[in-house]
């Protein structure tokens, strides 16, 4: 009898989602894995059998480990920048200053702004705007277009990352804070603690579980950047600034090797994967309840 | 109190943002505003009173789907397929292909959700790429004699249908011109690199220091800079080809190649009076249109396609626009100096495989349309502004840019060569050469970049 409402339910509230999954997710998954190896090229009705041959073209494919490299980099530098960053302005926000709702909201809108759009506001920025304050002030620093050397094309790609990241993430910081109990913090100052010591031993445990929501999302989110980096540089200057979901796409659709673009795409799925993995297993364990 | 500061500060700091995007608006704002709403778009009207056109009364009813990867006469089209179907009873949607999406990838997707549209304007590379797995065959039109030179085979058989031709070169701006130099300008007058060159420092002698404008975009470089190497080989597309295959089995070595030192040397001009000297990577494209216009620059390399940027920068059908070639070298007999590369870019292809007879009838209708019709004829001229490649249609282009191609085309100042390359050699290839603008590889470097692009194809 019970098992039989338990397929009941199972059937009404899981199996739609089930589905709907199945049919967006997990098939185009699989026949993704199949598709890398084939020689299908995209168009053809006929695809044949090659082996591992597509994964052999990624090991000669020095750009895709070029764009790794430096999707590595990026995934570093924003991962910390932003929890740092969104770490400290949540504190700051939740400490009751003056309009304090205000900074929440203006700290979230950019977040509201699609990646594309943001991306070209910042490459007007980037190229006209500062370009201007320069040539205005004579500072040598937007002497030239940021977007036009290497270096500094990636440090703009770096910057507006954070820009458009922190603002959600201060959120889910924001919430935890929130969450602290009062009783805890009381307790910790009449037992002494104060500033440093506070943060460091009651604060950052109980905040553990935020931190490992903002740490998977922003990983997630910096490894498979595309559209910022479409909009704002699109690999400019010379193809030193394409990420590897950028090239995984120029691979297979400009370069139209369809079978070695999809390897790319489930090396750079495995490698997410594993390191998403490994993250939330780590600061899973560092979670305490109060 | 305090509140009242904290207040006084932020309408402060707002006050200052406003005062800023202010500025910066009135920076960037010029005189010649291309989003007057007071001007009228002008609009050549279409003769519909005389139509000899027989129009197939059986494929009344049916609808096509037609695919436009040239963004800049979606509109155009859309009121060519409405006059259509007045006439023909045949429904004609036009699709846009969006901004960020490559026609190619749009067409395959489509094909792959099994609704592929039944014409479709793409790259001739797309063509070639598509044609025999999908495309209808369309050897036995009738159009075919009409379009002669500008047809594409693929194994002998013609898949598509040219849409427009388009040319590039070195686009001028008389009237500043005159002015600078003080005297009327003969574009003719110049012949060889090295008198471009005395031009260009007479230019520099007179105040304008800085004369061309040159795009950093890799379509730009890497396409309709890069690609005259292959396409000057002997001013055909079978040279064209011919030159790629040699280049791919090392028969032309490029370290020896003529035409592409030829090219740099060309190209180092170009660098040498580019007005974005100081920084070529950071030049921006709608501000060349602007600065041509507005006679900060003189020059700009890039193709008839550029005159709705111009148009828009404030420039006037009137005004006087033309094109120079790209002067490769010192010899006068060469053709390079004296033509310039204008070839068919756009084709249309018939879907062969998901549509119904009736509508591939009904598209080819259409495409005969275009041709044969005097309402068809003149709405590709005077809607659409593309310069025709049928030889019977009589209409000629009103922007000056195409007007000047049209003219050369008839006057045999021109070489129909287009080279077909793999469909990444823009942005590897262009990034190749982004990298030679900045100065930060020699030609040591791009050359070999060359060679391991073509060594990797197979």
């Amino acid at each position: 009898m019970e098992s039989k409402n338990k397929g009941k339910d199972f059937g009404m509230f899981a199996l739609p989602g089930m589905f709907c999954f199945f049919a967006v997710v997990i098939v185009p998954f699989v026949y993704g894995i199949y598709l890398t190896l084939t020689d299908w090229n995209g168009v053809s009705k006929v695809k044949h059998f090659i082996g591992l041959k597509n994964f052999a073209g990624v090991v000669k494919d020095t750009q895709f480990w070029t764009s790794l490299l430096l999707t590595f980099k990026y995934v570093i530098l924003v991962v910390v920048l932003v929890n740092v960053l969104a770490f400290a302005i949540a504190y700051l926000l939740t400490r009751g200053i003056k309009g304090q709702n205000f900074f929440r909201a203006g700290f979230f809108t950019p977040n509201l702004i699609g990646g594309i759009v943001l991306g070209y506001i910042w490459q007007f920025v980037f190229s006209r705007v500062f370009v201007n304050i320069g040539e205005a002030t004579g500072w040598s620093l937007f002497e030239i277009s940021w977007l036009s050397d290497p270096n500094k094309a990636f440090a703009a790609l770096v910057l507006v990352s954070v820009w458009q990241l922190s603002g959600y993430m201060i959120l889910i910081y924001v919430a935890g804070f929130m969450g602290l109990s009062e009783d805890v913090m009381e307790a910790a100052s009449i037992d002494g603690a104060s500033g440093w010591i506070k943060l460091k031993n009651i604060i950052m445990p109980l905040m553990m579980s935020s931190v490992t929501i903002c740490l998977f999302l922003t990983l997630s989110r910096a490894f498979m950047v595309y559209d910022v980096n479409l909009s704002l540089t699109a690999g400019a200057p010379y193809g030193t600034t394409e990420m590897a979901a950028m090239h995984v796409y120029e691979k297979a659709f400009t370069s139209r090797q369809f079978g070695v673009g999809q390897a790319e795409a489930l090396i750079l799925f495995i490698i997410v994967a594993c390191i998403s993995g490994i993250q939330g297993y780590m600061t899973k364990k560092q979670e305490v309840v109060a | 109190m305090k509140k009242s500061l904290a207040t006084r500060i932020l309408s402060a700091s707002l006050a200052a943002a406003f005062a800023c995007t202010m500025l910066t608006g009135c920076r960037f704002g010029y005189a010649s505003d291309p989003d007057d709403p007071n001007e009228e778009e002008k609009k050549e009207p279409i003769d519909t009173s005389v139509d000899t056109f027989e129009y197939d009364s059986s494929l009344e009813g049916t609808s096509i789907t037609l695919l436009n990867s040239k963004a800049e006469i979606q509109v155009a089209l859309g009121e060519m397929a409405a006059a259509f179907e007045e006439k023909s009873g045949v429904h004609v949607e036009v699709m846009p292909v969006t901004d960020g999406d490559s026609p190619y990838t749009k067409v395959v997707s489509m094909y792959n959700s099994g609704s592929a549209p039944t014409l479709s304007i793409l790259d001739t590379t797309d063509v070639i790429a598509l044609a025999e797995e999908k495309a209808e065959d369309l050897s036995d039109e009738k159009w075919l004699a009409e379009a002669e030179e500008y047809l594409t085979e693929v194994n002998g058989k013609v898949y598509s249908f040219p849409l427009c031709i388009e040319g590039r070169g070195l686009i001028y701006n008389k009237a500043v011109i005159d002015s600078v130099l003080g005297e009327e300008f003969d574009p003719e007058s110049i012949t060889t690199q090295s008198e471009f060159v005395e031009f260009l420092d007479k230019l520099a002698e007179k105040g304008m220091k800085r004369s061309m404008s040159l795009a950093k975009e890799d379509w730009s470089l890497g396409a309709h800079h890069l690609q005259y190497i292959y396409e000057t080989s002997d001013g055909t597309s079978e040279g064209a080809q011919e030159c790629i295959e040699k280049i791919k089995s090392g028969k032309i070595d490029l370290d020896s190649y003529d035409r592409l030192s030829e090219f740099l040397d060309m190209f180092d001009v170009i660098k040498k009076y580019n007005v974005a000297q100081g920084d070529p990577l950071g030049a921006d494209y709608d501000e060349m249109a602007i600065d041509l216009v507005d006679g900060k620059t003189a020059l700009w390399f890039n193709g008839n396609w550029a005159w709705p940027n111009l148009e828009e920068a404030g420039a006037d059908e009137e005004d006087e626009y033309g094109f120079l070639p790209y002067f490769m070298n010192d010899d006068k007999g060469d053709f390079v100096n004296q033509k310039i590369q204008a070839s068919p870019s756009k084709q249309v292809m018939l879907d062969g495989q998901l549509a119904t007879e009736d509508q591939k009838a009904a598209a080819k209708e259409f495409l005969n349309w275009i041709v044969y019709s005097e309402i068809g004829q003149q709405m590709l001229v005077k809607t659409c502004k593309i310069i025709p490649p049928f030889q019977n249609n009589p209409y000629e282009p009103s922007d000056p840019l195409s007007r000047d191609i049209y003219e050369k085309v008839h006057a045999g100042k021109v070489f129909n060569a287009s080279a077909i390359v793999p469909n990444d050699h823009w942005s590897v290839l262009g990034a190749a050469m982004q990298k030679y603008l900045a100065g930060r590889s020699d030609r040591e470097e791009l050359t070999e970049s060359i060679q391991d692009y073509w060594g990797e194809q197979e």
